[in-house]
């Protein structure tokens, strides 16, 4: 956790009917995306029906975790207050083993040490009381 | 098939597929560019509007249609209402600045099928002291000390997948288009940043002959792209856009009025529309990708033209690496080398195909792709302060999301 955490202001996701599934899953430390019954498509972010065949029947399956780095970005100038004592920061998209590509941050290792292509795998960090965010550690 | 109940369209335009002279832009408009206008957009729509009816040679009683972005803050009715506009078609296209060339297409077509025969286009907005698109507050709130703040919707940047990681702003998605090209492309970020500063020093050079450009008076080179600080790497100072505050605006007509217009009209070969998705392409392809290629040919195909025909294109640029994507993805090379046509031959006047010769976003000012709109139209015309020798045709293309090929006849 940041050691400033306790003075800034901490941007949260909202959560909907549709997205509600996901966040429970980070607070139940599994990283859950949408599946396809009828067609067994898996996607993210989420949406109301399976985009590939149309198929209304969706459940919500826990993903292997693992995935590699498809891009990274240092990010040096924060655009909104609530990251000002953040930077430099890495701001990643994986590519996880199931397909989809997913937006995240790198823990527990210098932003610079970050590059395309390296493995990584799932881990939680609790940004505030209830708030649970999937998030990434650098395999090995 | 029954011919007789269902006779051939008689526009040939609508016949051949696409807007092929139906419609050419023949006014343009501006306020200028500056970074504190000190007016209302509202004050600086109704400038470049009546500048650009005024270029073409007609009066507010001509314009009958009006096209413009969903996220202007000026709308039809306060534009009709303070210039004596008697519509009879208006419209609306949707995110933003990707419709630049799209607002063009759906003028063309409304003049093709006779919705409306005079149509104006624009883009006001007090883009720096006004909302600044760079930053996140305009969608999550800024909050005191530990409060928290909700970052809402599916998009990426700033939505509920992005903001609570800090990806804030489309310049840090552009980062990450960034850093992927160079990783598909197979270069260094060596390489990577060479290709984006010199797109960066070529468009300043184009400024600073430009006496319109923002920064017409600061010149730039590469020494000082690469000293300037992190933005997002691998993203500087130099690889991104201006905040402008200023209005820009453009006629269009069909070939009754074009042909008596004062300036030479710039004619609408073809327009083409994408709807790319809302996260900015993070969750998908780069501008580069195959489903961008298709479109580009489409386009040309349209227009029967190649794209190794064109010596001038208006790129539209938030950032350099979307001027180094949309040579790729328009087809001027092939995917992965636009780096390398960059090192060898560059995008100045003297090369194969000249880059934002007004300074573009970077260096001219932002106005959302209409200040590219304005620059194509004045190669076709001739008299571009950078002017390409046989500028016959003339690409203003954003980003893959919207393109339209200009012609001089």
């Amino acid at each position: 956790m940041d050691p400033d955490a306790n003075d800034r202001t901490v941007i949260v996701p909202e959560e909907t009917d549709l997205t509600t599934p996901y966040w429970d899953g980070a607070r139940a430390h599994e990283l859950r995306l949408q599946h396809c019954d009828a067609c067994a498509h898996t996607w993210h972010p989420p949406l109301p029906r399976c985009a590939h065949c149309g198929a209304d029947a969706i459940s919500w399956r826990a993903a292997a975790g693992t995935g590699v780095v498809h891009s990274v970005t240092v990010t040096h100038q924060a655009a909104h207050p609530a990251f000002a004592t953040r930077v430099p920061y890495a701001v990643v998209v994986v590519r996880l083993a199931e397909g989809p590509l997913v937006i995240g941050n790198v823990l527990g290792a210098e932003p610079s040490a970050v590059a395309v292509g390296q493995p990584v795998t799932v881990v939680f960090e609790e940004i505030a009381d209830g708030v649970t965010l999937p998030q990434f550690a650098l395999d090995g | 098939m029954d011919t007789e109940r269902y006779p051939p369209a008689t526009v040939a335009a609508v016949e051949a597929g696409n807007l092929r002279r139906a419609a050419a832009i023949v006014g343009i408009g501006t306020t200028g560019y500056t970074t504190n206008s000190g007016r209302s957009e509202w004050q600086m729509a109704i400038e470049a509007v009546s500048t650009a009816i005024a270029d073409a040679g007609l009066s507010a009683g001509d314009v009958d249609g009006v096209i413009r972005y969903r996220a202007d803050e000026v709308n039809e009715a306060m534009l009709a209402e303070t210039l004596g506009f008697d519509l009879r078609y208006h419209s609306q296209v949707g995110f933003g600045g990707q419709s630049a060339a799209a607002v063009v297409g759906h003028a063309a077509a409304a003049i093709a099928s006779g919705l409306a025969s005079v149509v104006v286009c624009y883009r006001s907005l007090n883009g720096r002291s006004g909302t600044r698109y760079g930053r996140a507050e305009r969608r999550i709130a800024t909050g005191e000390g530990q409060q928290l703040v909700v970052a809402a919707g599916r998009m990426a940047p700033q939505g509920a997948f992005a903001g609570p990681y800090g990806l804030l702003a489309p310049g840090q998605v552009m980062a990450l288009w960034a850093q992927r090209y160079a990783h598909e492309a197979g270069i260094g970020l060596d390489e990577l940043c060479t290709a984006l500063g010199t797109i960066a020093v070529t468009q300043r050079g184009y400024a600073n002959h430009n006496p319109d450009a923002i920064m017409r008076d600061k010149p730039l080179d590469l020494d000082t792209y690469y000293r300037s600080r992190w933005i997002s790497e691998p993203l500087r100072l130099y690889d991104f856009c201006l905040e402008t505050d200023g209005a820009a605006a453009v006629v269009i007509a069909g070939p009754d009025v074009a042909r008596r217009a004062p300036h030479r009209p710039a004619w609408i070969l073809a327009a083409q529309q994408a709807l790319r998705e809302e996260s900015m392409e993070v969750y998908t392809e780069l501008g580069n990708g195959p489903d961008h290629r298709r479109r580009a040919a489409e386009l040309f195909a349209a227009a029967g033209v190649q794209p190794g025909d064109l010596r001038v294109a208006a790129l539209y640029d938030a950032s350099t690496i979307m001027v180094l994507l949309s040579l790729e993805g328009y087809g001027f090379v092939a995917p992965g080398t636009a780096w390398r046509h960059l090192r060898d031959h560059g995008m100045g006047p003297d090369s194969p195909l000249a880059v934002n010769t007004a300074g573009g976003h970077l260096s001219e000012g932002y106005v959302h792709g209409f200040n590219h709109l304005l620059e194509a139209v004045r190669q076709i015309r001739g008299d571009s302060s950078s002017q390409v020798a046989d500028a016959d045709v003339v690409l203003m293309g954003a980003a893959g999301a919207s393109g339209v090929l200009f012609g001089r006849g």
